[in-house]
């Protein structure tokens, strides 16, 4: 008994018994949890005010695309990569956060200013470059980010709805689910009344927000967004993302992602409450297909829910599995290429989209389990070693 | 819900059964097991061994009867719950993380003990990495006693078939069990490395304070190092009692042989 009592103090969780390493004050996690967001948002400063003017306007929509694709492509990942879902109807999600965020800055601003016209800062300035003379943040900006965590939001709502009765049970029930998802998301939206316009502004005024909700342009989408989504902020919640995708892989609550997808039974024998695990990583993902459809929404300021319909989703879907199943890395460098890769191929003309699915089934012969498999690109430079604590 | 005799016994099985379809694979199947117990569970093939344990850890849900776990009811519970129990297992047909590598594997054992949420995930805060820290090193140890930890880096599914089944020891082990149940341990071994984990099994016995119930197929290695047999034939327990007893039980041997002729 007494060689257990000593065996647990020393596998005992508690890490304050020797001296250097006394309890550190509660506040001293914030330089460690928000320092890689710092890096991000400085990325994504440099993009916005030196790499974008000097690419000029075609590179910038590129980039910008690319981004959105990044985000789409790593919160999928966390589904279908790490915990071995099959999820194809992550353009539904995408399509609800859009059209929330939408709806929000359009009518907002209506609500707001009285007209649908820009209201941010510098680092929302869409249009020109130079053609712009007010601070780096305005109000509109405000209203733009809560705008798109409102959409995160309401697609994480919609994930959870989704993924509750769906991933309870074991095999393809959720690819059957999230098809049907994307494809009901796009019917409705499609189906709901006429946008109003400039003209009702007192209407607009009278009706409250959520009976708003209803009035997102039909088939014809919804336009005249005020466009806020700069270079800038898709590449801060670019950011945003990576670093929660690459913390998740690299801790306990990714390796229960990871464990349900090699082995459920095996991972509840470890005490893995997996559609729990399950539910959450779904939830997760959709938040950031919600974030990224606002973003989409608010760049090109119009957004149609026929556009985003199951082809979408596997737009979405080849990236991840051309990047590697569960590698964040592959993920991204997968959305970078398939973005760039149709304007690239503009030298071969009507022939594009041929050998664009050519070079698609070449990659998947030569390198079926994606550009970096369930690893990381850093870790190809290494000598694979896990990681510790932290 | 447990009286007197449940609180002492670490395992407490009472007559647990169950049908599929007209099959009654395993019946009334009774076992108690206190602390430092080492226990064997025979019987010819398809005997409902492996079934047996299924229902101990709630991947069956049994139709009748009742299982204890230091005294906590669990049958019905879901199989993680179970986990929580105490009750850890390893799989005849092993069933590692195969792409994770050697020391993730174990410390997706080590991590039911030592937990943290998803914020504290994603902020990295002073809990998580503390909590991190010592499933690591936990872990860690565990490999050390299995002797495998000089493979820590390598994918699971890239260990030889022995290592495989001592990482599945070792990842159970992480749970911190009170009971173990280990289906089939020593299969596809020669006999030196038998011996070798047979040893082992009993290190971990004395030095964990676990109660061990093991399914083995080699007759001499399990009269050799269980204390008590039960024996299964056709979902029933023909016998039960200490190696000696079960080698003299003529049930036990029509059961093997066949009747006499």
């Amino acid at each position: 008994m007494a060689e257990t009592a000593m065996l647990r103090k020393r596998m005992s969780v508690s890490a304050s018994e020797s001296p250097e390493e006394l309890r550190p004050p509660a506040w001293s996690f914030v330089p460690r949890a928000f320092a890689p967001l710092l890096v991000g948002t400085v990325v994504a400063g440099i993009l916005y005010f030196f790499v974008q003017p000097a690419i000029g306007g075609f590179g910038s929509n590129l980039l910008l695309f690319a981004g959105i694709n990044i985000i789409l492509a790593v919160s999928l990942t966390i589904v279908n990569g790490f915990t071995g879902q099959f999820s194809i109807g992550h353009a539904g999600f995408m399509a609800l956060g859009g059209y929330t965020a939408a709806a929000i800055v359009y009518y907002g601003s209506f609500k707001i200013y009285g007209d649908a016209s820009f209201h941010g800062g510098l680092v929302s300035w869409t249009g020109r470059a130079g053609g712009f003379r007010g601070p780096l943040l305005g109000s509109g900006d405000l209203l733009f980010v809560g705008a798109t965590v409102a959409g995160g939001i309401v697609a994480a709502a919609a994930g959870w709805l989704v993924g509750l009765p769906s991933l309870r049970l074991r095999g393809d029930y959720l690819a059957i689910v999230t098809l049907g998802f994307g494809e009901i998301v796009r019917v409705v939206l499609q189906g709901t009344d006429e946008q109003l316009r400039r003209y009702d502004l007192e209407l607009i005024r009278s009706t409250p927000m959520l009976k708003l909700m209803n009035k997102l342009g039909g088939a014809l989408g919804f336009i005249g967004i005020p466009a806020y989504s700069t270079v800038f902020w898709v590449y801060l919640w670019v950011a945003i993302m990576l670093i929660v995708a690459v913390r998740l892989k690299h801790s306990s609550y990714g390796r229960a992602l990871l464990s349900i997808r090699e082995d459920e039974i095996a991972a509840q024998a470890v005490g893995v409450n997996i559609t729990r695990y399950k539910v959450r990583a779904f939830v997760l993902s959709s938040f950031f297909a919600g974030v990224a459809g606002a973003l989409y929404a608010l760049q090109i300021g119009s957004i149609n829910a026929g556009e985003l319909g199951f082809q979408r989703s596997f737009e979405i879907l080849i990236m991840v599995v051309l990047g590697g199943l569960g590698s964040v890395s592959g993920a991204t460098l997968a959305a970078i290429i398939l973005t760039a890769l149709p304007e690239v191929l503009r030298f071969v003309d009507q022939y594009r989209m041929i050998v664009y699915s050519l070079l698609l089934i070449i990659m998947m012969i030569v390198r079926p389990q994606g550009l970096f498999g369930v690893r990381e690109a850093w870790d190809l430079f290494r000598r694979r070693r896990p990681r510790g604590g932290a | 819900m447990s009286d007197a005799i449940g609180d002492n016994l670490l395992l407490d099985v009472r007559d647990v059964s169950i049908r599929f379809g007209g099959l009654c694979a395993v019946n009334k199947f009774s076992l108690a097991l206190p602390p430092g117990a080492l226990y064997g569970l025979i019987g010819p093939n398809g005997a409902g061994k492996t079934t047996a344990f299924n229902l101990l850890t709630g991947v069956y849900r049994p139709d009748g009867g009742s299982v204890y776990v230091q005294g906590k009811r669990v049958d019905g519970l879901k199989p993680h719950q179970i986990a929580h129990a105490g009750l850890a297992r390893t799989f005849q047909n092993i069933r590692l993380f195969g792409e994770l590598s050697v020391l993730d594997n174990v410390r997706m054992g080590a991590q039911m003990r030592g937990w943290h949420g998803l914020p504290g995930t994603l902020l990295r805060t002073g809990r998580y990495v503390k909590a991190e820290r010592g499933i690591d090193r936990h872990a860690r140890q565990l490999l050390d006693i299995m002797g495998i930890a000089s493979r820590e880096a390598e994918q699971a599914k890239n260990l030889p078939y022995g290592d495989q089944r001592r990482l599945e020891i070792a990842r159970a082990l992480a749970t911190e069990p009170k009971v173990l149940l280990l289906d089939e341990p020593a299969a596809g071994m020669n006999p030196q490395e038998k011996h070798d984990l047979m040893q082992l099994i009993r290190l971990i016995r004395d030095r964990f304070r676990l109660a061990i119930l093991l399914i083995e197929h080699d007759m001499k290695l399990v009269m050799s190092i269980c204390e008590r047999i039960t024996v299964l034939d056709h979902g029933e327990t023909i016998a039960a009692g200490n190696p000696s007893e079960i080698q003299a039980n003529p049930k036990v041997i029509e059961a093997y042989l066949g009747e006499p002729v």
